[in-house]
């Protein structure tokens, strides 16, 4: 396993008004690794993605995207952003613009690349997908998993170092479930950085390299799947994974 | 059961025994209708009647000269108050205190006080202005662009509150997107939240360019050649208010019916796939 850090979290604290929800969390996503972080929910998962680009702002430490700190206040957050992908719980795509338009509008607008190019590599993604004779359909004559996965293509083809998913497969109907966390594992095979929040505890199993747990805005365990769900050593993980099991 | 669950009509489903039900609403509508119709028709045939068909031949060049011009104004005041209530809209949304505040007295006047009060504060008191401070009024003919900007300022303000409220309507989520994936706030705006909020907004902007075409009727008080001057002029000419009456009503629907049409296949068209979800 490579040992450099992707992206690092360091000692941040988040706060809503007076609400604490995240107490100094320090983690590092490895190249290459796939980090899942489980808890209950209000433990701080989605916040702790989303602060890793900008969407929230921390209030102290800082967080490193391939040692650059992106939480600096002079950081080029939007340089930033292309280099880290997010695919939200609930898809998110643009309703006004069919797979494919999805898919190529951020190269050509913040890229500024051609559109050939940026239509043939965008439907090479939506191949990826299994979303490619789907290509000229608008996101309401989808079903959610096939959203899902065209949201994933939007999100890889700014070529990102590092995928962010947050409960990506909670609002699918369970038949749906199984393709998208397909293309996910596809992705992890293929060596995508990812940070994973799921409830799916059998794919953070196969797939993750790493588990994160957190409970009221802490990491309370990490370890690599087999130790975490077979020999936690907190009460905390003991008492979580007694409940999701 | 008890007695709660057996009030009136609904114990057994059925409401015949109420007097107003679906029958009774159905033929109380046809019969509203029939008696409306009857005294459109019997109206009509007084007005085509009391009518002057040479009289009506005569003024039709006349009006049809107003009717341009009224195009003209309301092609003006249309093309610029909606680019201005995009900005409107914009500034009502920012977070950035000061254009929020600015956008909002503008609303909050422009919405606050009568379109003809604004249009006398254009036509009457921006010319006196100059005059006392920099000489001579410049622009000969200041009734028509007077017009122009006041129709414009004055819908700006409504395109701004329906853009407002069409900007509202896109979840947050949309924004949170676009930025996850590098676009600028302005990137985002321009290419996800603003097509989105004028979809949102298209059937308030319709409506109110449409009070827009009404509103030049209101030109007529700051000396603008427009239907309703054309009209006056006739009446206190002929002492016939009907004949002219009729020929302004066509002129003032030839538009508005038109605009509506426009504005229905605008909606229809970003459908984006409309309803049929597989
Ligand atoms: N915008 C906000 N304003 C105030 N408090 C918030 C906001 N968003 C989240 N919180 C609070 O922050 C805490 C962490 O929320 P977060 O959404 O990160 O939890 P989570 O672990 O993702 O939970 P879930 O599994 O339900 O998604 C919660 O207590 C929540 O109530
Ligand atoms: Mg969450």
């Amino acid at each position: 396993m490579s040992a450099h850090s992707l992206l690092e979290f360091d000692n941040i604290d988040k706060y809503y008004g007076d609400t604490h929800v995240l107490k100094e969390v320090s983690l590092e996503v490895d190249e290459q690794d796939v980090c899942v972080v489980i808890g209950p929910s209000g433990s701080g998962k989605s916040t702790l993605l989303r602060c890793a680009n900008r969407l929230e702002e921390i209030q102290a430490g800082e967080i490193r995207l391939d040692g650059t700190a992106l939480t600096h206040p002079e950081a080029d957050i939007n340089m930033l952003r292309q280099r880290i992908g997010m695919v939200f719980q609930s898809f998110n795509l643009f309703p006004h613009k069919t797979a494919i338009e999805n898919v190529t509008l951020a190269p050509q607008k913040v890229k500024g690349i051609d559109d050939e190019i940026a239509y043939e590599e965008g439907m090479s993604i939506l191949e990826d997908v299994g979303m490619s004779g789907h290509a000229d359909a608008y996101p309401n004559q989808l079903s959610g998993g096939q959203q899902q996965r065209i949201a994933i293509a939007r999100a890889l083809a700014m070529d990102p170092r590092v995928m962010l998913f947050d409960e990506v497969t909670s609002a699918l109907d369970p038949e749906l479930v199984g393709e998208v966390l397909e293309v996910m594992r596809a992705l992890a095979e293929e060596g995508m950085t990812m940070m994973v929040v799921t409830h799916e505890m059998g794919f953070a199993r196969e797939v993750g390299d790493k588990i994160v747990l957190m409970a009221d805005g802490k990491v309370v365990e990490t370890g690599e799947p087999k130790a975490f769900f077979e020999n936690p050593q907190t009460d905390r993980a003991q008492q979580f994974l007694s409940r999701m099991l | 059961m008890s007695d709660a669950y057996t009030d009136g009509a609904a114990a057994d489903g059925s409401t015949t025994d109420r007097w107003f039900n679906d029958q009774t609403l159905k033929r109380a509508g046809a019969a509203i209708a029939g008696a409306f119709t009857l005294a459109v028709g019997v109206l009509l045939y007084y007005i085509v009647d009391f009518a002057d068909p040479n009289l009506f031949v005569r003024i039709i060049p006349r009006f049809l000269e107003a009717f341009v011009l009224v195009l003209g104004i309301v092609a003006g005041g249309s093309v610029l108050s909606i680019p201005l209530g995009i900005f409107v809209g914009l500034g009502r949304v920012s977070k950035t205190r000061f254009t929020n505040a600015i956008s909002t007295g503008y609303v909050e006047f422009f919405r606050g006080t009568p379109l003809l009060f604004q249009l006398i504060v254009i036509y009457y008191g921006i010319p006196a202005l100059w005059i006392q401070n920099f000489g001579d009024f410049p622009i000969s003919n200041w009734a028509i662009p007077a017009a122009i900007i006041g129709l414009m300022l004055n819908h700006g303000a409504y395109v701004g509150e329906a853009i407002r409220g069409g900007i509202g309507a896109v979840p947050e989520g949309q924004m949170e997107a676009a930025r996850s994936l590098g676009m600028s706030y302005v990137q985002a705006m321009r290419e996800v939240i603003l097509p989105q909020a004028w979809r949102n907004a298209l059937a308030a902007i319709g409506n109110d360019q449409v009070i827009l075409v009404k509103d030049t009727s209101l030109l007529t008080v700051i000396a603008v050649p427009e239907l309703i001057s054309e009209f006056r002029q006739v009446n206190s000419a002929t002492f016939d208010p009907w004949t002219p009456i009729i020929l302004v009503a066509i002129l003032y629907l030839c538009i508005t019916i038109p605009l509506g049409k426009f504005v229905r296949y605008l909606e229809a068209r970003s459908d984006w796939g409309g309803g049929d979800r597989r």
